[in-house]
């Protein structure tokens, strides 16, 4: 690929506020882990790396009202923002033209936990209760700064932030933005600071990566943001460049939800893949920051990969966890700022606490080295083996990467640069010529308040006067067996059902990636560890309750029980969750990265969750019915046979020598499967931030003139309105601007409002393009109901106000 | 010894979640990991949870769990000798 330019960074961690003092650490191998001060818990006997601030301070520093909501992830957040847009020259008027994707896990769980009997006994404290969404996070953190185009989250634990990286390349390579801002954060919550005391992987000493006797890890905290920039915005705006991104892998070690394989599958294929999208060579690489937490199970499996791929000339290798603590989330991006200052400044940072070999281990820098560096991979693994790799390169680095894939700029990008660019310029195309950059919606299967895993809906619907309910659920044996079920909560069941059933219409045994949303992810779990923590106390926590209130344990559990070791990741924002992962599934189709994606939306809701969103004002508002659902929809780039493997970057990956021949096959049986009809196509999807009426009239345009259509060629309009009468009524009245006469209409009456409902808004529309015929029940004014035979529906998705989604569909 | 068995399957069950299960479908004497019940670390570590919940055995170190977990009957047997509740 071609190189993305970083034009600015910031970071804050135990070891220093901003980059200097971060160096200034680095190169003095000063830790910053040491006993708890901040957190109040009482496990006072583990070491951490802890920002050495109160929130007050923070709040002081960035010039915040003390009294204001805020959460500690959003705070550090904010300070590493500011450095990073400072350092590249982006002021707030430019973010209108800018991206802000963020990683975090734990979002406003350090209130939540304070504050979680009272958000169900009291009215106190209720405004935090919808800052516990990690989009909320990133949200409150890209507001302080202004109103930037787009923001999402990532979340899979650990490698969230090196995630977040990806997503943003992805973005400027499709030449859907120029600027994205990149990274994550995340602070220490007792939270998880008890749950990974109960899957007893935190030592009691200072942590001691890749040593014999390393015992397990310390926890940190803090932030870090990288801003991504296309070569030609760069040299536009005369800012220069920090570092290159050069090469990224995300893969799924697919082995267990909380331990690596032995052999490192997921961490090899991540690195394998950054290597090869790079066109660079093992050897090329200078140095790795590994993951490297201290665990014996990590650093064992990542010693393995990096052997197998690497061979008997592993580079330098180290952990820099040992100066910052496991800043989870945060870690891949923080991390990422280490490997540019070690090649900005030719050093080899050091791993801390290191004395003996551990078998069959590599064996770590340990002495300070100066050394100039071209090439260094940046490791970030999380839980469920979400597994990622980041290879950044020295701006001053020569020649030698062949480019293997060029930046595509497949269509127009989004219509708030068409200032900067005229519009089909940025795409180099002439923007009179229609683009078809469809893709096929090969199947979509449900389970929600209506009867599962079936279109009985389309006759019969189930109708709701109440305003919480509950999933109707199908047998679950055919998809679980019961050992397998012992630590499933409802909603992974729900989810590897719609999945399977989903592959299995779709004729497919695999798919090249697994892109989930879910908004608040496994909330049952939760609750108990919640409950436990706020009743009981620090002790005897259960780890299965822990393990399963990661948000991306759904999406992982698919890829264990597919055996799938390709791209995987979890979005959780809000009301955009399932669509930040249809976004990009969409963006990857494009780009020619995967051929086939599976992407889900899945969320539940319990009794105790439901009062407290609605306490909240977050959901269950009015005549709003709160749901549950697990969707599960199979994309594929499909229809025409594919050229050559060597057009896909999934199938150059997985494939080498004899095996591309093998490769080539499955992808031509996969596509000339009979029985695979498809239920509609997929011709265009815009995600927008706070858009104006003026932005959403320009996306909407440039949108059906890419997919060759007008506006009277849509037959209906599918909104999201869900009984929230001050909502509803602004939502509709938009859209009668927009769509004029349009027909409308609605599926929340029937599939109920979750944080990824418009994943049933994409699969409600798919099957009246497959049916051929839109249910009565589905028009909002029962009085226009018409027997229209659909051919061309638009969704119109807007979530709390803010975030619009726009999904274009054919029949 | 036998109703302890009999409590520490209840327990189990209860732990584990393991669903449709009665103590009467576990042999004392199967190995709980591996080729018999196919538990895992994870499980291990609910063990650990329930011997200090209801027995108050603190084990300190995972591992420990390797041969106190072989079997319901070796875990029963444990209990017995180390129990302080």
């Amino acid at each position: 690929m071609e190189p993305i330019l970083i034009t600015g960074m910031g970071v804050v961690s135990a070891i220093g506020l901003g980059k200097a003092q971060t160096l200034e650490a680095l190169l003095a191998n000063r830790s910053g882990v040491g006993p708890l001060k901040y957190l109040k818990t009482e496990h006072k006997e583990f070491p951490v790396g802890e920002v050495k601030l109160t929130n007050a301070e923070m709040c002081e520093r960035l010039g915040i009202a003390q009294e204001a909501i805020t959460t500690r992830t959003a705070l550090m957040g904010m300070m590493a923002l500011g450095e990073a847009l400072e350092e590249a020259q982006l002021t707030s008027e430019m973010l209108p033209k800018v991206g802000f994707i963020s990683g975090t896990t734990v979002g406003g769980m350090d209130m939540s936990e304070q504050f979680y009997l009272d958000f169900i006994h009291s009215e106190a404290h209720k405004e935090y209760i919808a800052a516990h969404d990690c989009g909320n996070c990133t949200e409150m953190t890209a507001n302080h700064f202004g109103k930037f185009a787009f923001t999402t989250t990532l979340s899979t634990a650990c490698s969230s932030a090196a995630n977040a990286i990806i997503l943003g390349a992805n973005m400027i390579r499709c030449g859907e933005a120029d600027i994205v801002v990149v990274g994550g954060s995340e602070c220490i919550t007792k939270f998880h600071l008890n749950g990974f005391n109960s899957l007893m992987i935190l030592d009691t000493e200072p942590c001691r990566p890749f040593d014999a006797t390393r015992h397990g890890l310390n926890l940190g905290e803090g932030a870090a943001y990288l801003v991504l920039e296309s070569a030609e915005s760069a040299k536009r705006r005369g800012v220069t460049a920090q570092a290159l991104l050069s090469g990224y892998g995300n893969a799924c070690d697919a082995f267990h939800q909380t331990a690596s394989s032995p052999e490192g599958e997921g961490a090899y294929r991540a690195m394998s893949e950054a290597l090869t999208l790079a066109g660079l060579q093992p050897s090329d690489i200078d140095y790795i920051n590994a993951h490297g937490t201290g665990t014996p199970n990590n650093d064992a499996s990542e010693s393995h990969a990096m052997m197998r791929l690497f061979g008997e000339n592993v580079p330098p290798v180290s952990s820099t966890k040992p100066f910052t603590g496991h800043t989870t989330s945060a870690s891949g991006s923080i991390e990422a700022v280490f490997c540019i200052l070690a090649l900005q400044n030719g050093f080899l940072p050091v791993n801390l606490n290191w004395s003996q070999a551990m078998e069959d281990g590599i064996v770590p820098v340990s002495q300070p080295t100066k050394k100039a560096l071209k090439h260094v991979l940046c490791n970030a693994f999380g839980f469920g083996g979400n597994d990622s790799s980041v290879l950044l390169s020295s701006v001053e680095r020569s020649g030698g990467a062949s480019q293997t894939f060029g930046r595509l700029r497949v269509k127009p990008a989004m219509t708030f640069f068409d200032d900067v660019f005229p519009k089909g310029v940025i795409a180099g195309k002439d923007p009179q010529s229609p683009e078809h950059n469809g893709v096929f919606i090969l199947s979509a299967k449900q389970i929600s308040l209506q009867q599962p895993l079936t279109e009985a809906w389309m006759q019969e619907p189930v109708a709701y006067d109440v305003p919480f309910a509950r999933s109707i659920d199908p047998s679950f044996k055919e998809y679980v067996s019961p050992i397998e079920a012992r630590r499933m909560g409802k909603i992974m069941k729900r989810a590897l059902a719609t999945s399977k059933e989903a592959m299995k219409e779709a004729g497919l045994d695999t798919v090249d990636a697994i892109i989930t949303g879910t908004g608040y992810g496994c909330v049952e779990n939760t609750e108990f560890f919640l409950d436990a923590l706020s009743n009981d106390g620090e002790q005897m926590l259960k780890p299965t309750y822990f393990m399963q209130s990661t948000h991306n344990t759904i999406s992982s559990l698919v890829a264990i029980q597919t055996k799938n070791h390709g791209y995987n990741v979890t979005y959780a924002h809000k009301g955009i969750s399932f669509d930040s992962a249809l976004q990009d599934a969409w963006w990857q189709l494009q780009l020619g990265k995967i051929d086939t994606a599976l992407v889900g939306g899945h969320d539940e809701m319990t009794e105790t969750f439901y009062h407290i969103l609605k306490k909240g004002g977050v959901m269950g508002q009015d005549d709003e019915i709160c749901g549950e659902n697990a969707v599960s929809i199979v994309l594929s780039k499909a229809v025409e046979p594919v050229e050559t493997p060597l057009h896909n970057e999934s199938a150059l990956r997985q494939a080498q020598g004899p095996q591309l021949l093998t490769a080539a096959l499955r992808h031509c049986e996969e596509r000339s499967n009979p029985e695979t009809k498809p239920l509609c196509q997929l011709t265009g999807f815009q995600l927008l931030h706070q858009p104006t009426m003026t932005t959403l009239q320009e996306n909407i345009a440039s949108m059906l003139q890419n997919a060759g259509k007008t506006l009277a060629d849509v037959d209906y309009i599918l909104t999201g309105i869900s009984g929230n009468h001050g909502n509803d009524e602004a939502y509709l009245k938009e859209a009668r601007l927009l769509f004029g006469d349009k027909p409308l209409l609605k599926y929340k009456h029937l599939f109920g409002e979750s944080f990824t409902s418009s994943g049933l808004g994409l699969y409600v529309a798919a099957q009246c393009l497959k049916a051929g015929r839109v249910p009565a029940a589905l028009f909002v004014d029962p009085k226009a109901a018409c027997d229209r035979q659909p051919k061309c529906i638009l969704l119109y998705n807007r979530s709390d106000g803010k975030n619009v989604s726009l999904t274009l569909l054919e029949a | 010894m036998d109703e302890l068995i009999y409590t520490l399957k209840q327990q189990i069950i209860e732990a584990l979640n393991l669903e449709d299960m009665t103590p009467e479908d576990i042999d004392e004497n199967a190995s709980l990991f591996g080729e018999g019940l196919g538990l895992d670390s994870i499980d291990a570590l609910e063990l650990i949870v329930l011997m200090e919940k209801n027995y108050g055995i603190k084990l300190k170190d995972p591992n420990q769990g390797k041969e106190i977990f072989k079997s319901v009957a070796v875990m029963a047997d444990y209990i017995q000798k180390n129990r302080t509740k």
